[in-house]
């Protein structure tokens, strides 16, 4: 959509308006919008439905695809078809992630910017050593932070963390379980 | 019933003032989600199902939960009536989309009423943490603490190369979204505002005006929060927020400063006439109300004002609102009604200098 002012930037704001009680929609560029001094401005509580951006991202499958194709795109464990997944824009399960893995990287990095591996917090439970892997990550990530902020004692603090961790899993995954 | 402390126009601890930068970053929120394995995500389960997850969230924080400080009420929401649910969700206790749920759900608060696990909503569980001013890293470690607990009990539906799964893949890795709610009146009145707003959405943050069905930012409040859950570790989401936060709380400072030396009186002018409102209006709407409030709060920010306790403020913010109102009221009220109300309310607590003593009902 072009903005209704200058008709020439694409319009990224959307500015409400009540004028005798009808509320009125106007679609500014942001110069236009920063100029109009009468606004306010609209931060609509989900400015773009996540699922009415993934239906446009990956249109509906022609009925032509095969029906083997279409049994593997339903997840066995709550009966989500990809279909489905699109139009809601959730998963129905866990599984669902591994039944429709092969359109969700595309999927994430298009929600996530660009991300689609998790570098976070891992459950305890899940395995020492991909939990003391990640975390080591973590601590580089932190000290290479420090070190530009020229914080040099904390730098050392994170490196001594990072040489006993290395040393822990050198030790095998035992340790510490 | 165990609800009805949690219905008072009592002040929750994250309506107190204090903490860094209060008079601009009122308050700061975590929250994680987080899905059971063994059931199907609130899209898919059955009505079963939603029971076995409420069941085995609740035992481990009503058991647990002490051991880490935390004594929780546990309310099924099916229980509460609409008006009940809805004075929740103005105090920000729960969302909107769990006070509407289709199937068996639940809150459970804690006494300060600055945790609440929210069951069955989207999830199987969100665990928020609220804390008064900018504590970004005080309110994910309460969350992670009270998430590290859980987890020793339950077992996640965790990915190695995804992390947290979730129905919605914008929550997918950490589960996380970190908000911080800002009181930016300088900037809105200098329009600035409009330029910083797109800058934030390229970092991968979004900005959105608080309370009110338009979301309009209604009385200059403006939530900023992560966008990204996947690919940033909690670490990094926490700092990227923190410092685009504090660089806009400095953008504020220094536009009210601009505003103070080029237009006093103007400002000065427009301070008292909206404390005069407060403290005379015999009606009083939702939108004025909050204008005004936030006239008040930058009037005591700048020492205009000197005699009002801010936290009454933050109160007020609160207890104004449609479902709080009628709460107080003892039955339903027409929107004209509601203004009545709104504006008794306010001369009522405004008029002894809003001199406050923490959790005193306004009665």
């Amino acid at each position: 959509m072009i903005c209704e002012q200058c008709g020439e930037r694409p319009a990224t704001v959307i500015v409400k308006e009540n004028q005798q009680g009808h509320l009125i929609e106007k679609h500014f560029c942001h110069v236009c919008a920063a100029e109009n001094h009468n606004i306010n401005f609209s931060f609509d509580q989900d400015p773009m439905a996540i699922h009415n951006l993934l239906a446009n991202w990956f249109p509906k499958q022609k009925s032509a695809v095969s029906p083997v194709r279409r049994d593997a795109l339903t997840c066995p464990r709550c009966g989500f078809t990809f279909q489905k997944f699109l139009s809601l824009g959730k998963f129905g399960c866990a599984e669902c992630y591994s039944t429709f893995s092969p359109q969700l990287t595309e999927i994430l990095k298009r929600v996530q910017n660009g991300n689609t591996e998790h570098t976070g917090k891992i459950p305890a439970s899940y395995g020492t050593t991909l939990k003391i892997k990640k975390e080591i990550e973590e601590l580089r990530k932190q000290m290479q932070a420090a070190i530009q902020e020229e914080d040099f004692e904390e730098a050392a603090r994170l490196r001594d963390q990072v040489k006993l961790l290395n040393e822990k899993l050198e030790g095998g995954g035992n340790i510490g379980d | 019933m165990a609800i009805d402390r949690f219905l008072q126009p009592r002040a929750s601890s994250w309506m107190a003032n204090n903490g860094e930068h209060v008079d601009i970053a009122m308050s700061t929120r975590i929250r994680l989600a987080r899905n059971l394995e063994e059931f199907k995500f609130p899209y898919a389960f059955s009505e079963d199902e939603a029971l076995k997850v409420d069941k085995a969230i609740s035992s481990v924080l009503l058991d647990k939960g002490k051991e880490c400080g935390y004594d929780f009420t546990h309310i099924s929401v099916e229980e509460l009536n609409e008006l009940q649910r809805e004075v929740l969700v103005e105090k920000h206790l729960i969302s909107p989309y769990l006070a509407n749920s289709q199937h068996s759900s639940a809150v459970l608060l804690s006494d300060e009423e600055e945790l609440s696990v929210m069951i069955n909503e989207e999830d199987h569980m969100r665990i928020q943490s609220l804390q008064s001013g900018f504590h970004l890293q005080e309110a994910y470690d309460i969350a992670n603490k009270m998430d590290s607990l859980l987890e020793e009990h339950l077992s996640y539906a965790f990915h190695e190369k995804f992390g947290y799964l979730t129905s919605c893949p914008t929550n997918t890795g950490t589960g996380m979204r970190a908000s911080v709610m800002l009181h930016l009146p300088a900037l809105t009145m200098s329009h600035q505002i409009n330029r910083i707003i797109p800058a934030i959405s390229r970092l991968g943050m979004v900005v959105r005006g608080i309370y009110g069905e338009g979301s309009e930012a209604l009385g200059n409040i403006y939530q900023i929060s992560n966008q990204v859950t996947l690919g940033k570790s909690e670490y990094e989401i926490l700092q990227d927020l923190q410092n685009m936060t504090e660089q806009i709380i400095e953008q504020e400072r220094r536009a009210r400063e601009a505003l103070n030396a080029n237009s006093s009186l103007l400002l000065e002018d427009r301070v008292y006439r909206s404390l005069g409102v407060l403290t005379h209006a015999r009606l009083l709407n939702t939108e004025e109300a909050a204008t005004c409030l936030s006239d008040v709060r930058l009037g005591i920010d700048l020492d205009l004002i000197t005699n009002v306790d801010m936290s009454i403020l933050n109160e007020l913010m609160v207890f104004m609102q449609p479902a709080f109102l009628q709460q107080y009221a003892g039955r339903p009220l027409e929107a004209k009604e509601r203004d009545l109300a709104r504006a008794e309310l306010f001369r009522e607590r405004l008029a002894d200098n809003g001199i406050n003593t923490k959790g005193e009902d306004f009665a």
